[in-house]
């Protein structure tokens, strides 16, 4: 039996773990006993497609840019990302109310509105069913070791530059072989001036001379 | 201990395990992820008969309020073999959008949705939207958490969104609840949430039970008076 290196092994259990995660998501519970998700994976090429477009948006959120940011050092290292979506029309005719529109019919009916993050209004439980697929996603990530989030701006993001045809919503699981786990440490990915403010503005008694002091 | 266990003892376990799998589903519930990191969800925890009881015959009340609510009354059937009841909040889907502006909620800036009025307190009328999807889309993380503990530990289990409705009607959840789904679960040899007749809410086992006595009650009641 040949030798094989370190690096395919972990290449090639990361592509089977997408697998399993997509099985995952594909089998998680639902609301109406109907599977109308649709997913993805995407490469390298594509995230950092994504990771630019993120950081284009550094003045309309810092947020974005701060994931772009991430993103770009992210995929010095093997990872994936898996893009799950549905359509945001309600095929359940549950009449919950919960989308402001007293009945489906009446939410299928409304002006759709487009924006760079998803198309609304969207139902609810159509929306719920998608999250539960992606928790199931990093649910499955988990067992098998990986380093995983969920995020929403890459979601976003993809879903701006078209990466995945025939969605209204979309939200994203990222996973990572990394040798540190790369998430939910990110402060490094936010620039100084922006941190400065943020602190500032949310520990105010922390650079005021003493608490209520006059306001800017 | 060369005695025999009795009925009794085992009936006593299986409640207390029901009680236990409930307290590790709530954990998993409460742990699960939550957007942007923000606390949102609340677990509430339904165990007694009694309160079971009146969360059902709330769902069935309701299962007229709509005329797409007729499954509500199948829901209960099920619901009333539950062992316990898993009531999942959503806190801020209503009052405290999320600042994204995601247009899942059709409106393209949080702060017109905001505006909008919300629908009116009507019998109807289960969700007072439009909510904060993406607020309330930690309710699935919630709630997939208790699933995968669920299966996990090998407990079977139903989610309803007809309880958490209801559970919000008769005002047992916070104030600040926008929205609201129920998990039920339940330790017994057969599934109730599983392989269930299309009318189930007219054949299951109480009234299948009930018609067995009504036919032999007075054939019972003529020779033995």
């Amino acid at each position: 039996m040949p030798v094989r290196e370190m690096n395919d092994l972990i290449q090639a259990g990361l592509d089977r773990a997408v697998e399993l995660m997509a099985v995952a998501a594909h089998n998680s519970f639902r609301f109406g006993k109907r599977n109308t998700i649709r997913l993805v994976s995407l490469g390298v090429d594509d995230m950092k497609d994504i990771a630019e477009f993120c950081y284009s948006l550094g003045d309309m959120s810092p947020l974005a840019a701060r994931d772009g940011r991430f993103l770009m050092e992210l995929v010095k290292e093997p990872c994936a990302l898996i893009l799950i979506g549905d359509k945001r029309k309600s095929d359940l005719n549950y009449n919950c109310g919960a989308c402001g529109y007293r009945t489906c019919a009446e939410l299928n009916k409304a002006e759709e509105t487009e924006s760079l993050t998803a198309k609304g209004p969207s139902c609810q439980f159509k929306n719920i069913n998608l999250n539960i697929a992606a928790n199931a996603a990093a649910a499955m990530a988990w067992r098998l070791g990986l380093h995983c989030r969920v995020f929403s701006t890459l979601a976003f993001a993809a879903f701006a530059l078209n990466k995945m045809e025939g969605v209204d919503v979309a939200t994203s699981v990222s996973v990572s072989v990394a040798k540190v786990d790369p998430y939910f440490d990110r402060h490094q990915y936010w620039t100084q001036e922006h941190w400065d403010e943020t602190f500032k503005k949310e520990f105010p008694t922390f650079t005021r001379g003493f608490i209520g002091a006059i306001e800017e | 201990m060369s005695m025999e266990r009795s009925m009794k003892q085992f009936e006593d376990d299986r409640r207390e395990s029901v009680r236990l799998a409930a307290r590790l589903l709530l954990a998993s519930g409460t742990t699960s992820p939550r957007v942007g990191g923000v606390g949102e969800c609340t677990i509430h925890i339904i165990e007694d008969p009694c309160e079971i009881e009146e969360l059902v015959q709330q769902v069935e009340r309701m299962a007229s309020d709509n005329k797409r609510w007729d499954f509500f009354k199948r829901d209960a059937a099920m619901l009333r073999d539950a062992d316990a009841v898993l009531i999942v909040t959503s806190l801020r889907c209503k009052t405290d959008p999320a600042d994204t502006n995601c247009n899942m909620c059709g409106k393209l800036t949080c702060e017109y949705l905001k505006e909008t009025p919300e629908l009116p307190d009507e019998p109807g009328v289960a969700y007072r939207g439009p909510l904060c999807i993406f607020r309330a889309n930690n309710i699935s993380y919630a709630i997939d958490g208790m699933v995968s503990l669920a299966r996990n530990l090998g407990i079977d289990y139903g989610v309803f969104w007809s309880a958490g409705a209801a559970a919000m009607r008769m005002r047992i959840v916070p104030k600040a609840t926008g929205f609201c789904l129920a998990m039920a679960i339940s330790v017994t040899e057969k599934s109730p949430f599983r392989d269930i007749p299309a009318k189930y809410d007219e054949i299951n086992e109480t009234t299948m039970n009930d018609r067995i006595i009504k036919r032999l009650w007075p054939q019972f009641r003529s020779i033995y008076s």
